[in-house]
């Protein structure tokens, strides 16, 4: 049973591959037995992650591109599937939150409400309708779009981010009922609060606010994107899966108000 | 490699059952992943056979007689489990009263029933069991739902306000007990093959037409997941249902 795990033979492009979690999702694909296409337009990162993937024993590959551009999408795509002549697994990851900065909201200007969706949102269109007809065509493939319990939440101060993030959601969903007819699964995951960049001490704050009293590494969304990728979870689509140490239904009262409150009749 | 973070190796699991034909395959696959397997409740047949796959897994494994309605019972039971293997580290609740009725028809006593028979357990085992989780600080709790948690049902007011219920319960004790390292998490399936709700031939071509993906569900496919959520590979997820519906989810 565990052996539907493996990912041996398959080809997975991982969008965002030189990110926090990309690098994490890659390297977990990789060491499931996966060979994997890095794409990223930051290309420095893009090399880093390859290069892990090599030194883990999969084969790795670095097309660069912005994935709000469709037709650098489409190239990388074209190149993906060239190159070792299938793409098994799309997983959509690159994203921004670089524009959630704490302005008045009249200020948020239109380059950065497009920004915002074009690469959190537009992005996953752009790679999944690429790739979507050579899956279909195989009758077989697995997409993954990193959601956010975001798109389930709102937050104040940040639009394009959640907006973008809800959107991919019901992508997903939509997606996934289109292309079920042709043997292609499409999932989300939506991840709480990670430490992808900077010190722990970065996160301290935030962690106080998350039930489990600390973010997630990256290397935990790993096991999560192996099962997604892999025939283990063929019965499902179109569904989210939340990793997130316990977020998503917090909120509600404070972390710290455990109330007391006896039974009255 | 990755695969090891979903080992069961040197685990315990306590696999509560009622009325679900799967609590034996559940047994097998995480018996499979490494875990020695006890499978409690009051269907000899299904917990015999569930022992029976855990050991051709080349685990350890028993069977223990117990009403999963009486907290007695199954702190005997958990007691029992702590004798013989000095850990418990994985629960799975998976209890399951089918029952469809128009409202106006449905009695008090039915009502009750309903709810107490989907719901009671999951409080009672998992009360029983995480009170020891809770003092090793460490512990997994995985309670098998339905996606009529979630969804409506004519007929079906009393059974997908009981299974809700669970899913309720899953949340907001997976808050409770997220800073003392143990998760509760649940997986809700969509309809299965071999239930008393997919008897009819008819009731089978009409639902495997409706889901997404044109079939009803197998016990294998929770199989990954559940020794996903029982298993270090989730570690950062908690409060969560994961829905192996065939699509269903995602229209309506």
């Amino acid at each position: 049973m565990l052996e539907k795990l493996r990912l041996d033979g398959r080809v997975a492009v991982v969008t965002g591959g030189g990110g926090g979690l990309g690098t994490a999702m890659c390297l977990a694909l990789a060491k499931a037995g996966a060979d994997i296409v890095v794409t990223d337009f930051r290309v420095e990162d893009g090399e880093k992650t390859a290069a892990k993937v090599v030194a883990a024993g999969r084969k790795a590959v670095l097309f660069p591109a912005d994935v709000t551009k469709s037709d650098q999408v489409n190239d990388m795509i074209t190149k993906a599937i060239n190159q070792w002549g299938k793409v098994d697994i799309l997983v959509n990851c690159a994203g921004i939150v670089r524009d959630e900065v704490p302005k008045p909201f009249w200020e948020i200007s239109d380059f950065e409400w497009h920004r915002g969706i074009d690469t959190n949102l537009t992005g996953a269109f752009h790679c999944s309708r690429a790739v979507a007809k050579h899956m279909a065509d195989r009758q077989c493939g697995k997409i993954i779009n990193i959601a956010s319990g975001y798109g389930m939440r709102g937050r104040r101060g940040s639009f394009m981010y959640n907006v973008a993030k809800a959107g991919v959601i019901l992508f997903t969903m939509s997606l996934a009922l289109t292309l079920a007819q042709y043997g292609v699964k499409v999932n989300a995951i939506a991840p709480g609060l990670f430490q992808t960049w900077g010190p722990k001490e970065r996160y301290d704050a935030s962690a106080s606010f998350i039930p489990m009293g600390r973010v997630g590494q990256p290397a935990e969304i790993g096991a999560l994107a192996v099962y997604l990728a892999s025939d283990a979870s063929d019965y499902a689509t179109g569904e989210v899966f939340s990793i997130d140490g316990g977020a998503l239904f917090s909120g509600y009262a404070p972390i710290d108000y455990i109330p007391v409150i006896p039974l009255n009749e | 490699m990755v695969l090891e973070e979903f080992s069961l190796t040197g685990k315990v699991a306590l696999i509560g059952g009622l009325g679900q034909s799967w609590q034996k395959e559940m047994a097998g696959y995480l018996a499979e992943a490494g875990a020695q397997v006890a499978l409690f409740g009051k269907d000899e047949e299904q917990m015999s056979a569930g022992v029976k796959k855990a050991q051709e897994m080349g685990r350890e494994a028993m069977a223990i007689a117990a009403d999963v309605t009486s907290y007695r019972q199954v702190e005997r039971m958990v007691q029992t489990v702590l004798k013989k293997w000095q850990r418990i580290d994985i629960l799975v609740n998976s209890f399951n009263l089918p029952f469809a009725k128009p409202l106006v028809e449905t009695g008090s006593g039915e009502w009750q029933k309903a709810m107490s028979a989907n719901s009671i357990p999951v409080f009672i085992c998992t009360r029983a069991v995480g009170k020891y989780m809770l003092e090793r600080k460490e512990g997994k709790v995985i309670n098998i739902v339905s996606g009529l948690a979630e969804r409506g049902l004519p007929n079906g007011t009393a059974y997908c306000a009981s299974k809700g219920a669970v899913v309720q319960f899953t949340r907001a004790l997976a808050l409770e007990w997220a800073r003392h390292n143990v998760r509760v998490n649940a997986i809700a399936l969509g309809w299965m093959a071999d239930t008393v709700e997919t008897s009819k031939k008819e009731w089978q071509d009409s639902i495997s037409h409706l889901t997404p993906l044109k079939r009803l569900g197998q016990p294998d496919d929770l199989a990954c997941a559940l020794v996903y959520l029982a298993s270090d590979a989730s570690s950062f997820v908690t409060g969560s249902t994961f829905y192996l519906t065939g699509g269903l989810m995602a229209h309506g």
